[in-house]
């Protein structure tokens, strides 16, 4: 692949800029590039850090002291509700999610991740659904039902006012960006892989960040379904956590820790990522223990799904089952125990330079291990029992998060800032900071371990005198205020560095991995060519490939046809299999955020024909958006030169979207899987479940639409085998049938829903029904929808038998929708028959 | 996957042997739960029980399969000295780790099972 002398290097670079830029002015609005849209994901989320810091000064001002009335109650409700919202939803996740699409395809030798438009749809999902939850502070109106919004208290019954709507809105609109980042993180760093990167030579933050993404991608939905739920239950009174009507409260509980627990190391791994980056690099040798740690990463994205239920050891769930989830949650320390001594190993085995990042990464080890041991002594149920619902879980939760994620994420800022911005930040200013905020963040947690075995309980915003806690806050609260000065010395050094830091040299800390071969701060496409890297350590093998790479001298340096390329290869051998082609610059992602961002108002504001209009605006701009893709003349048009060493992804069989397609229906699956268990859940637990005296739904219509949608699928796969092989009945007629025995099934569908007697007011079973036709509907039509757009798409030229390849990544939806169709119709229609009800 | 003439494992072995200790876990948990809530055993008969008996046979039969894919594994990856083949070697070796402490914890797990009656 090497081209050497193909261009001058100067003005490679030049025609890359000018295919790579961000439009001028307003136009960086449209940016799609993944450097741009990182930086804005970090920054974004550290200014959410610091309204979430300011709001923990609030709470800690108010329980400094027995027995104030600074806040009030009513207030401080408010507080420590969005304190743990701010922080958990609006900084971390984003904030490692930025970090993880800035980093990504730098580590990999990529000049971009796979799906820029999602990326750039990702942010503004978060920025808007950010300042909805935001300015519900300012409007007096923000949620007050604490971080995980336990149901009665957060149903319309105890919560009337807007709050619990901000949250449940705000959050799942921000969640939409943390799924597109999930699965387009997890393609990217499986399928655009530089040359001869197998997953051996993988770096150890890719696998961080590649458990991440798979643990968002199964993480996050039964979070989104259990707000869908309840923002339903709250709107329109359809039953699912109200006993009175079959259903439950602890279903809230369920589902939210289902996501809940999971997201601890969503936050946690990438975080260990940068530790197992940097900590080697300063230790001067490669990391001990590769393979222990990649066993690790996968050990813990699986075994911490199994977990939930130690956050709710006292509702009342059997002693057995509680003793599975204990052995579980102490399980889990054996593959972080396995990183602690890769760490140390390390250290140990390494020639260690005391430098400002390792001070953070130094400061992380010693408060990360205590929290990881009171994390043993809470899964431990008889003393979980104890401390449940005291400030002592308030202490190990910050010991876990800021110990875990925050204090890495310093160590990683200070790493990496060279990097960003091409400049060194201040020693002295740096080394203030951490002392400070190391000092506080104790001062603070560790004084609060005792506070809650003392026996004071979370979330009262006052305490009466001679209770013995009084010094305690005391301490806690000065801890906290000197903690802020660390972090307010933070920012004064990262903003001080960009006039007065020195301009950092090339590589400063001697780093052996590919994202400081890049310019400093990077250029838009990262390399002006693509090396082979078949090593772990490819700037420690080869310390001038960064030069080699901005010289032009190895692949894909053709500019003539001004597309936007990079490689895609093989999962697992970093083969490349072709040319990824990118879209560039795009203004359909701002448009379909705003236009949610319409829906979501008009939800909260319960102004339901807005939210209507929203929603088919939204669905408008999505499908432009998508008629922009392979040979459309925005994309790739065919009358443009092709490669000739890889094809275009596009007029292949294989390629991104396709996997994209299958790891968004894992998330899709996910959520459908969740509606599933809250269906058995409340059927088999909740105390006043009812089966109504008769079945609501039409069996015979259901079975014939069921027929319809079968025949559409065989259709599809037998379109899709022609296609495979090249050759076929006429393509635009096969399309057109799909569509139409699809559009059958959907009317049918529709019809069944319409006219079923269903009482979701008065019956949880109606209730769940409901949403569950509303699901397949859903499903059907965008099936319908899509299958008519190809057909579309064939008279326009931009599919046939030889650009095969949207067609084949649409047909994984469809056999999603028949597998949920059957399996839908069996669970929740079949089998209460066959119960003798309904 | 062919690479340099030789197969590696495929990919989906570095997390099958957790796939089916999750699947494991929720048929444990789930059938608990049901069983509990439809037809309790006796609470007299404390963890000496149908339930718990079938609970167990469940985690040894789970344990044995993951055990039997961890030693499939490690026997599939190529020896060090053997050959010149390090993805192979990776992918076979990590694998069978993931099968081996995939089997270890199905038996950590479910060994409750012999102590505690299941639905108090």
């Amino acid at each position: 692949m090497s081209n050497p002398g193909a261009t001058e290097p100067r003005e490679l670079h030049r025609r890359l800029q000018a295919i790579w830029a961000n439009l001028p002015g307003f136009g960086t609005l449209s940016a799609v590039n993944h450097t741009s849209i990182g930086r804005r994901f970090m920054v974004t989320g550290a200014f959410f850090f610091l309204v979430g810091g300011l709001l923990a000064m609030l709470i800690r001002t108010q329980l400094a002291l027995p027995e104030q009335d600074i806040v009030g109650a009513h207030l401080y409700n408010q507080l420590f509700t969005m304190h743990g919202t701010v922080m958990m939803f609006l900084f971390a996740i984003p904030i490692l999610e930025g970090f993880a699409i800035y980093m990504v395809p730098k580590l990999i030798g990529a000049r971009d991740l796979v799906f820029p438009r999602i990326s750039s749809l990702g942010y503004y999902c978060y920025l808007f659904g950010g300042m909805i939850i935001l300015f519900s502070l300012f409007f007096g109106v923000a949620p007050d039902s604490g971080w995980f919004m336990y149901t009665p208290l957060s149903g319309s019954e105890f919560s009337p006012g807007p709050g619990s709507d901000v949250w449940l809105l705000g959050v799942t609109f921000v969640e939409i960006s943390a799924l597109a980042a999930g699965v387009e993180l997890t393609v990217s760093i499986l399928r655009s892989r530089s040359q001869g990167m197998t997953l051996r030579h993988m770096p150890i933050l890719c696998w961080y960040l590649l458990a991440m993404s798979l643990m968002i991608v199964f993480g996050f939905p039964p979070l989104i379904l259990a707000s869908i739920l309840l923002e339903i239950e709250r709107a329109t009174g359809l039953i699912f956590f109200e006993v009175a009507g079959g259903g439950d409260p602890i279903l809230w509980q369920h589902l939210f820790w289902l996501f809940g627990h999971p997201e601890v190391y969503i936050i946690f791994l990438p975080a260990a990522g940068i530790v197992s980056t940097v900590l080697p690099v300063f230790a001067q040798r490669p990391i001990v223990g590769y393979r222990w740690l990649v066993l690790a990463i996968i050990l813990t994205g699986f075994i911490s799904f199994g977990l939930w239920v130690h956050h709710m050891f006292t509702v009342g769930i059997p002693h057995l089952a509680q003793a599975f989830f204990s052995v579980a949650s102490m399980l889990v320390a054996i593959p972080t125990g396995i990183q602690i001594f890769a760490w140390l190993a390390t250290l140990w085995t390494g020639r260690v330079i005391f430098s400002l990042p390792m001070l953070w990464i130094f400061g992380f080890l010693v408060i990360f291990v205590a929290g990881g041991l009171t994390g043993v002594m809470l899964a431990l149920a008889p003393f979980n029992w104890q401390v449940h619902d005291t400030h002592f879980v308030v202490a190990h939760m910050h010991y876990v998060l800021v110990g875990g994620m925050f204090f890495p994420l310093i160590a990683g800022l200070y790493y990496w800032l060279p990097q960003l911005t091409g400049r060194m930040p201040s020693d002295l200013l740096g080394k203030t900071g951490f002392w400070l905020t190391f000092l506080g963040f104790n001062g603070t947690f560790l004084v609060m371990h005792l506070t809650g075995l003392l026996g004071m309980p979370r979330r009262v915003y006052t305490y009466a005198s001679g209770t013995g806690w009084e010094w305690t806050n005391l301490v806690s609260s000065l801890g906290g205020f000197v903690m802020a000065a660390g972090v307010a010395m933070i920012i004064l050094d990262v903003a001080l560095h960009f006039r007065y830091g020195q301009r950092a040299p090339r590589n400063p800390w001697n780093a052996d991995t590919l994202e400081w071969a890049t310019a400093m701060p990077p250029a838009p496409y990262n390399f002006a060519s693509l090396a082979p890297l078949p090593t772990r350590h490819p700037l420690w093998d080869n310390p001038e490939l960064g030069e080699s790479m901005a010289q032009g001298q190895h692949g894909l340096t053709s500019t003539g046809h001004g597309r936007r390329e990079t490689y895609g290869s093989d999962a697992v051998t970093g083969r490349i299999l072709h040319i990824i082609h990118l879209p560039t610059n795009s203004w359909w992602p701002l448009a379909a955020a705003l236009s949610l961002a319409v829906v979501f108002m008009g939800l909260l504001l319960r102004i339901y024909p807005l939210a209507l209009v929203g929603v088919g605006v939204t669905a408008v701009f999505v499908l432009r958006w998508s008629w922009e893709n392979g040979v459309h003349p925005n994309a790739a048009p065919l009358n443009v030169s092709e490669p000739e060493d890889y094809p275009l992804h596009s007029r292949t069989q294989d390629g991104p979207g396709l996997w994209g397609m299958v790891v968004a229906l894992m998330a899709n699956g996910t959520l459908y899987l969740s509606l599933l268990f809250g269906w058995f859940y409340l059927w088999t637990v909740a105390p006043l479940w009812t089966l109504p005296p008769e079945n609501p739904l039409s069996l015979a219509p259901l079975l014939l639409s069921g027929v319809l949608l079968t025949l559409a699928v065989i259709g599809y796969q037998q379109l899709v085998t022609g296609l495979r092989r090249r050759r076929g009945r006429p393509l635009k007629r096969q399309l057109w049938w799909v569509t139409g025995l699809g559009l059958g099934h959907f009317l049918l569908l529709l019809w069944v829903l319409v006219s079923a007697p269903l009482e979701g007011t008065v019956r949880a079973h109606d209730a769940v029904l409901t949403v569950m036709l509303y699901y397949l509907l859903i499903h059907s039509g965008t099936g319908v929808v899509l299958t008519a757009l190809q057909g579309l798409r064939v008279g326009y030229g931009y599919v046939s038998h030889n650009l095969p390849y949207e067609t084949i990544v649409l047909r994984p939806f469809w056999l999603y929708t028949l597998g949920i169709y059957w399996l839908g119709l069996a669970a929740f229609v079949l089998l209460p028959m066959a119960w003798g009800g309904g | 996957m062919p690479v340099n003439g030789q197969r590696a494992l495929h990919g989906a072995h570095l997390v099958m042997g957790l796939v089916i200790w999750s699947l494991w876990f929720v048929a444990l948990y789930g059938s608990l739960s049901v069983v509990c809530s439809l037809a309790p055993p006796a609470i007299e008969a404390g963890p000496l029980n149908w339930l718990n008996a079938g609970l167990l046979v469940i985690t040894l039969l789970t344990t044995g399969l993951l055990g039997v894919a961890a030693w499939r594994c490690w026997q599939l990856s190529p020896d060090k000295q053997a050959n010149n083949f390090p993805l192979g070697r990776f992918m076979g070796r990590l694998a069978a780790a993931i099968y081996l402490l995939s089997a270890v914890s199905t038996l950590a797990v479910g060994l409750p099972v012999l102590v505690l009656p299941p639905c108090i």
